[in-house]
């Protein structure tokens, strides 16, 4: 749970983003605005196209919003709006900031686990071969993925190669971890997994954790819930029903 | 550089096609230099196999088998400081009659015997150059026994109507149109009396002490007589491989046909680096997404087409040795000297970096949000 005293790691204020127009106009967010603290773990539910990888996307810096700021903070006290910045800086912004996990693995499949995030650590962080070998090797005992170190993606199970993905996107230390249905390919028993070393990455390292899920069965397991549903953003409780406003 | 070498390997059958496309241009491009060199050597045999420093003939001589009777008297001129003693040499078509019938042209060698001759081929042993000493006799090369419709030793024809007689047989010297008939001077200019005017040779021959001794002579013969040609020996090498290269449009053609290899070749290494990158296009987008630079990806690319190139590279050797070694056993010379088969290596990598260039457009179509969609 966050600390008390502890100021937002990210703020979402009055986003809106609508796509097509005319008579194909859907607005996928209208004026939502959210908080998301260091150490926590948060999930936003809705129903299917109902804009959650949207949000998701305008709150990693992937995807410009139509209005609105998305503050983060960059080291610092300071906040920055991510969508003042140039598609440089932004992109300096997420690889010293971000992780992201998808739903499908996305590993390389001719690189071994170690070589996944030898390859973050190596072009991202011009980390020497060493160096980056050791944070990989290190990231993927962690992650109980020491024996498979030299597999490659062909050679691992589905819930191995999703711990690979998060292991990649973990491994260079980010603020803020997006996750996008990161369990929707797994079965329960290797999803709570996933869910729970999400969960340690959040208490333990102090990241913030943003997941966009359908599976309900994560709510147990988050700190706050939100639902997304015709663009607009509501907090629910454990049970994923609606508790007031998203502040 | 090595991710790229890992997935090139474990991926083998998806860029088999673009390593084949490479491997086949460098075949293409090394067969056909090497082709081109082999007939254009065939073009200054009488140049390069013989030890002359200076060649004078005719005015404007384009290729020394397209030599002009040039007068015996022209040898005057040639008597200056640093030059050893002057030849005559004689190099003309003949008209050569079977001995079963059928006529067919030949090119007559007719050269001083000496031990020391400048104008003697190199492939004449004293043993044959004896038996040349006697009148009307003839040495051709293996390869053209069969055109000449002679087989062995003593069989007997026609050159210009006047009969001579097989002495010898050597090897290397191949033909393009007319095979070369070696002879003494004496044969040479009985049997060419009707054509050759009296007092007449095709070119004059000289030794010279150095190099740079053969340059500044040519130089002042060219300056002093311009009624006659004058160039040292390499640069009438060239001149005549030239003048077969351009003139008769064969190395235009077979030019062509190599360039035409090399864009094939591109085109399919190029697709093949554009199918496998947007194969890959969900793994980039993550690293993308993760904040790696566009510039990186770019970089992998680049490195997969460098890599398609070098095992391209390494494939075509064996070919191109195995396809040249048959085109040999045929009659025909493929010339492979290191600087045709670095060439031709050099060009097809090139060409497969060009090919990486051309699909780095893939990279640009490869967007994060493509995974939130």
């Amino acid at each position: 749970m966050p600390a008390s005293s502890a100021r937002p790691s990210l703020r979402a204020v009055h986003l809106t983003r609508t796509f097509g127009d005319g008579a194909q106009r859907r607005v996928a967010l209208n004026n939502v605005s959210l908080d998301l603290y260091p150490g926590q773990i948060a999930l936003l539910m809705g129903p299917s196209g109902s804009g959650k990888s949207t949000l998701l996307a305008v709150l990693s810096g992937l995807l410009n919003p139509d209005s609105g700021q998305v503050l983060a903070r960059n080291g610092g006290e300071d906040y920055v709006d991510v969508w003042s910045l140039t598609d440089k800086q932004r992109e300096e912004y997420r690889r010293g900031h971000t992780g992201f996990i998808f739903q499908g693995y996305n590993l390389f499949p001719a690189l071994t686990a170690m070589q996944q995030l030898e390859i973050v650590l190596k072009w991202g962080q011009d980390l020497g071969g060493a160096a980056a070998r050791r944070k990989a090797t290190e990231m993927l005992d962690r992650l109980g993925l020491g024996d498979q170190t030299y597999k490659k993606p062909a050679k691992l199970s589905g819930g191995e190669k999703q711990r690979v993905a998060i292991g990649r996107a973990l491994v260079k230390d980010p603020t803020l971890l997006f996750a996008d249905e990161p369990t929707s390919a797994l079965d329960w028993e290797n999803g709570q997994q996933v869910i729970q070393l999400l969960r340690d990455a959040a208490h333990e390292r102090g990241a913030t954790i943003f997941v966009v899920s359908h599976d309900h069965r994560m709510l147990p397991y988050v700190d706050v819930s939100y639902h997304l549903e015709d663009g607009k953003l509501e907090v629910t409780d454990h049970n994923g029903h609606a508790a007031g406003g998203a502040r | 550089m090595a991710y790229a070498l890992q997935t090139l390997w474990h991926e083998k059958t998806r860029y088999a096609a673009g390593i084949g496309a490479v491997a086949f241009s460098a075949v293409l491009i090394a067969l056909q230099v090497g082709l081109l060199l082999g007939l254009f050597e065939i073009t200054s045999i009488p140049v390069d196999h013989t030890s002359a420093d200076i060649w004078v003939g005719s005015k404007a001589v384009l290729s020394v088998d397209l030599g002009r009777a040039v007068p015996m008297s022209h040898l005057a001129r040639l008597d200056k400081p640093g030059v050893k003693m002057p030849e005559f040499l004689y190099l003309w078509f003949g008209n050569w009659t079977k001995p079963q019938g059928g006529t067919d042209l030949c090119m007559v060698v007719g050269s001083s015997l000496e031990p020391d001759a400048a104008g003697a081929a190199d492939v004449l042993t004293p043993e044959l150059r004896a038996a040349l000493s006697e009148p009307m006799t003839v040495v051709v090369d293996r390869s053209d026994l069969g055109k000449l419709g002679i087989s062995e030793i003593d069989d007997r024809a026609k050159i210009n109507g006047h009969e001579v007689r097989l002495v010898g047989i050597v090897d290397g010297l191949r033909s393009l149109a007319a095979p070369w008939v070696f002879c003494s001077l004496t044969t040479a200019r009985t049997v060419l009396s009707g054509v050759i005017p009296n007092e007449h040779v095709s070119y004059l021959l000289v030794r010279c002490e150095s190099d740079q001794r053969a340059r500044e002579v040519v130089e002042d013969l060219r300056r002093d007589y311009p009624d006659m040609s004058a160039r040292t020996a390499d640069e009438f090498s060239l001149q005549s491989r030239w003048y077969w290269l351009t003139r008769t449009k064969a190395g235009v053609a077979l030019g062509y046909a190599a360039l035409l290899g090399l864009l094939v070749g591109a085109l399919i290494t190029a697709q093949t680096l554009f199918s496998a990158t947007m194969a890959s296009a969900k793994e980039f987008a993550t690293l993308l997404a993760l904040g790696i630079p566009r510039r990186k990806i770019y970089g992998m690319v680049m490195a997969q087409s460098f890599w398609v190139g070098v095992l391209g590279v390494l494939i075509a050797l064996p070919v191109v040795w195995g396809l040249a070694k048959g085109a040999e056993a045929g009659g025909v010379k493929v010339d492979l000297r290191w600087q045709v088969l670095t060439g031709a290596a050099v060009l097809t990598q090139l060409t497969a970096l060009a090919a990486g260039v051309f699909a780095l457009r893939s990279v640009r179509q490869i967007e994060p949000m493509s995974l939130l969609r």
